[in-house]
C-alpha cells in the first residue's frame, strides 16, 4: 500500500502583491546595478601552495586574524602597515633595525613575537603571534613568511 | 514424537535467517542520517565552544603532539587553525549535511507518493557520508594530512568517499522522482532536486580544482573557486534544503494547505537565479571585471526577495493555527526559523553594500552572518524537522515535551547571542581601524566580544545535548505508536493521516 497525501494549496495563481514586489525590486536592483558600475577590485589575498603541504598561508592568515588589522587584502588599512612588497626588506620605517639585524629571517622574528625563541630582539608594534606554545608555529610562520614574499 | 530441543545438535537447527548489511526497509536511509545527524550537531557545537576557547586563549590552549608513523614523523595538534577548519567542517557537513540529506529521504517519498527508490543505495550513502566525514575530521587536526582551503581541506581519498556518498544519494533521489506519478510535484521537491544537484556539481568542481597534477589551476584562480565553492554551498545547498524543509513541516504540522503554489514556485524561480548569481560576489581580484563581482552584489541584495515570498507563503498558509506559535513544538522551530531567514538576507544585504563592506571587510561580522545562516536558519529548520520526524522514524508517541522547549529557547538564544556579538564587534572592530586606534586597544574590545560568542556556542551545545536526550528518552520511554509507512503493507488506511 502506498500512502499518499500531498500537501494541497489553497490557491494555485500567484496574487497580484507578489508579482509587484518582485518587479519592483528588480528595477531597483537593475538601477543600483547601472549606477554603480565604476569601481575595481582590490587583489584577493593568497594564493595556495602547492598540494600536500598541510594548511596553506592563506589558511593560516586567515585563522590567525592576520587580515583584521592589515587588510582583507593584506595592503595595509589605518595605523597598519601594508604586508605587500616586503620580498626585498621591509617597507615600514620601524622594521628597518631588525632588517639590518637579521637580514635572512627578519620577518620571522618579526611575527614570531613573544616566543622565548625571539626573546631579547627588538621587535616593534607587532602583537604576540609567537611560536610554540603560541599561536603560529615555527613552519607556520615561514609559510607565511614566503607567501608574503610573493605578493607584489 | 516429541523433540526435546536441549538434545538439538547444531546441524538440526533450523538455519538462521541473516538480515542484509545494509537494511532495506522504510525510512531506514532517512532515520540513519538524521540520527547521525543529531550526533554531528553534538560533535560541532562541541568543537565550536573549543573553537571559542582557542580565539580567547590560543597560548594557554594550543596542544601539538608528535606521533612517529612509518612514513615520518605526524602531528597532532589542536590549535586555532586546525580547530577553526574542525567547527566549519563538522558544522557544514556533519551537522547540516546529514540533516539536509536526512530531510530530503524523509520528505522525498511522503511527497512523491511512493516509498524511495534504492533504499539501500541511499543507506549506503549515509554510511560513506560519516565514514567520510569522521576520517576527514581527523586528518584536520593532522595539519600534514590535510588539504588547503576553507571548507575544502579534506584530503582527496576523502574527498572520494564523500563524491561517491552524494552520487548514491542523488541517484535515490532521482530514481525516486522519476518513479513517481507527480507531473508537478510540490515546492519542497523542487528545492531538494536543485540543492541535491548543487552539492554534487560543487563538491566535485572542488575535488577537480585540487588534484593538482591533473589540473593545474593559476593560484589566484584556485583562491576564487575555493570562494565560490564556499558562498555557493550556503546560498544554494544548504538554504535550499531548508526552504524546502521549511516547505514541508509548516503545512504539514499546522494541517493547513499551503496559501499558494503559485506565490511559491515565483519564489523557488527567484531564488534559484539569485541563489546561482549571488556567489560572484566573492570573486573581489583585479583579475576579475568589476561588473561580475557586481552583478553578485546586487543578486545578494535581492535574495531578500525570494525569503520574502518564501515567509510570507508559509506565514499566511498558518492561518487560523497561530497558537501552534507559541506551543514547543514543530511549528515554533520552523517559525524562529523563518525569522532568522529574515535576519540573514537582510544583514547579507547590507554587508553588499560598497561601503559597509569597507567597514567590516576582515573584520568578525562575516562570521555573524555566516552563524546566522547556518547555526540559525538551517538549524532551526532542521530542528523543526527532526521534532516532526523522530517520533515518525521511531515510531513513538512523543511530542510537545518540556525538553522540545528548552531546546528551541536554547538553540535560538545562543545563535542570536553568539551571532550579534560577531555582527556588533566587527561593525566595532572596523570602526576602531577606521580611526587608527593602537592594535592593544582592538584586542582588548574583540576579547570581550569573543566571550560573548562562547556562551552564545555554548548554549547552541546545551540545545544539542537536550535534543539528543529528547530522542533518546523519546526511544526508551516513549509509548509505541504505529504511523503508516510507504510500502508498509501492514499499516491501516486510517493510520495514512499520521504519516505524514
Amino acid at each position: 500500500m502506498t500512502v499518499h497525501t500531498p500537501i494541497e494549496s489553497r490557491t494555485r495563481g500567484i496574487p497580484r502583491w507578489a508579482l509587484a514586489l518582485t518587479g519592483i525590486m528588480f528595477v531597483a536592483g537593475a538601477a543600483f546595478f547601472a549606477t554603480n558600475l565604476n569601481g575595481s577590485n582590490p587583489p584577493i589575498i593568497g594564493t595556495p601552495e602547492p598540494s600536500g603541504g598541510g594548511l596553506n598561508a592563506v589558511s593560516i592568515i586567515k585563522a590567525a586574524g592576520c587580515q583584521a588589522c592589515h587588510g582583507p587584502d593584506l595592503a595595509g588599512q589605518a595605523a597598519f602597515p601594508s604586508l605587500h612588497g616586503v620580498k626585498d626588506g621591509p617597507v615600514s620605517q620601524n622594521l628597518q633595525q631588525l632588517s639590518k639585524d637579521h637580514p635572512d629571517d627578519w620577518a620571522n622574528l618579526w611575527i614570531a613575537g613573544t616566543d622565548p625563541a625571539v626573546t631579547g630582539i627588538d621587535r616593534p608594534v607587532m602583537p604576540v603571534f609567537g611560536g610554540p606554545p603560541y599561536n603560529l608555529t615555527a613552519d607556520e610562520i615561514a609559510t607565511v613568511v614566503d607567501y608574503l614574499k610573493t605578493l607584489p | 514424537m516429541a523433540v526435546n530441543p536441549k538434545k538439538l545438535r547444531p546441524y538440526d537447527q533450523p538455519p538462521k535467517v541473516r538480515g542484509p548489511i545494509l537494511p532495506n526497509e522504510p525510512d531506514n536511509a532517512a532515520t540513519a542520517f538524521l540520527v547521525a545527524a543529531l550526533v554531528w550537531f553534538l560533535v560541532a557545537t562541541g568543537i565550536g565552544l573549543l573553537w571559542t576557547a582557542l580565539q580567547l586563549f590560543p597560548d594557554l590552549l594550543t596542544i601539538r603532539l608528535e606521533m612517529p608513523t612509518f612514513s615520518g614523523v605526524l602531528t597532532f595538534e589542536i590549535s586555532p587553525a586546525t580547530t577553526t577548519a574542525g567547527f566549519w567542517n563538522s558544522l557544514v557537513y556533519g551537522w547540516l549535511g546529514n540533516a539536509g540529506l536526512g530531510a530530503v529521504f524523509f520528505i522525498a517519498p511522503r511527497l512523491l507518493g511512493r516509498r524511495l527508490v534504492g533504499e539501500t543505495m541511499a543507506s549506503g550513502a549515509a554510511t560513506l557520508w560519516n565514514v567520510g566525514l569522521l576520517a576527514g575530521l581527523a586528518a584536520l587536526y593532522v595539519p600534514q594530512l590535510a588539504a588547503s582551503g576553507t571548507l575544502t581541506e579534506f584530503p582527496l581519498p576523502v574527498d572520494g568517499v564523500l563524491l561517491l556518498a552524494l552520487l548514491l544519494a542523488n541517484a535515490a533521489f532521482w530514481r525516486t522522482f522519476l518513479a513517481s506519478s507527480e507531473r508537478l510535484p510540490y515546492v519542497s521537491i523542487w528545492y531538494f532536486g536543485v540543492a541535491l544537484l548543487a552539492l554534487l556539481a560543487l563538491y566535485g568542481l572542488a575535488t577537480l580544482a585540487s588534484l593538482s597534477p591533473l589540473v593545474t589551476l593559476p593560484d589566484v584562480a584556485a583562491v576564487l573557486v575555493n570562494a565560490f565553492y564556499g558562498r555557493a554551498l550556503e546560498t544554494i545547498c544548504l538554504s535550499g534544503l531548508a526552504i524546502g524543509t521549511l516547505y514541508y513541516v509548516i503545512p504539514r504540522a499546522a494541517g493547513n494547505p499551503l496559501y499558494s503554489w503559485g506565490l511559491a514556485m515565483l519564489g523557488w524561480l527567484v531564488w534559484l537565479g539569485l541563489s546561482t548569481l549571488a556567489p560572484l560576489a566573492t570573486l573581489a581580484d583585479v583579475s576579475v571585471p568589476f561588473a561580475i563581482t557586481q552583478i553578485g552584489n546586487v543578486a545578494t541584495l535581492l535574495l531578500v526577495v525570494p525569503a520574502f515570498l518564501v515567509v510570507a507563503n508559509l506565514l499566511l498558509s498558518l492561518g487560523g493555527r497561530w497558537t501552534l506559535v507559541l506551543s514547543p513544538g514543530t511549528v515554533s522551530f520552523a517559525v524562529v526559523a523563518l525569522s532568522f531567514l529574515v535576519a540573514t538576507v537582510l544583514l547579507e544585504a547590507i554587508g553588499a553594500l560598497g561601503s559597509v563592506r569597507t567597514l567590516v571587510g576582515g573584520t568578525e561580522w562575516g562570521t555573524g552572518v555566516r552563524l546566522f545562516s547556518l547555526l540559525g536558519t538551517a538549524t532551526l529548520a532542521f530542528l523543526a524537522l527532526a521534532d516532526h520526524a523522530f517520533p515518525r522514524l521511531l515510531r513513538r508517541d512523543w511530542g510537545g515535551t518540556l525538553l522540545a522547549e528548552a531546546t528551541l529557547w536554547a538553540a535560538f538564544a545562543g545563535v542570536a547571542l553568539a551571532g550579534l556579538a560577531l555582527i556588533t564587534g566587527g561593525v566595532a572592530h572596523g570602526s576602531l581601524l577606521a580611526q587608527g586606534a593602537p592594535a592593544e586597544e582592538i584586542d582588548g574590545l574583540v576579547f570581550w566580544f569573543r566571550v560573548v560568542v562562547g556562551a552564545g556556542i555554548g548554549l547552541s551545545a546545551l540545545a544539542a545535548a537536550v535534543m539528543a536526550l529528547n530522542v533518546f528518552l523519546m526511544y526508551t520511554s516513549g509509548r509505541r505508536a504505529e504511523y503508516a509507512v510507504l510500502g508498509d503493507a501492514a499499516a491501516s488506511p486510517a493510520a495514512a493521516p499520521a504519516a505524514h
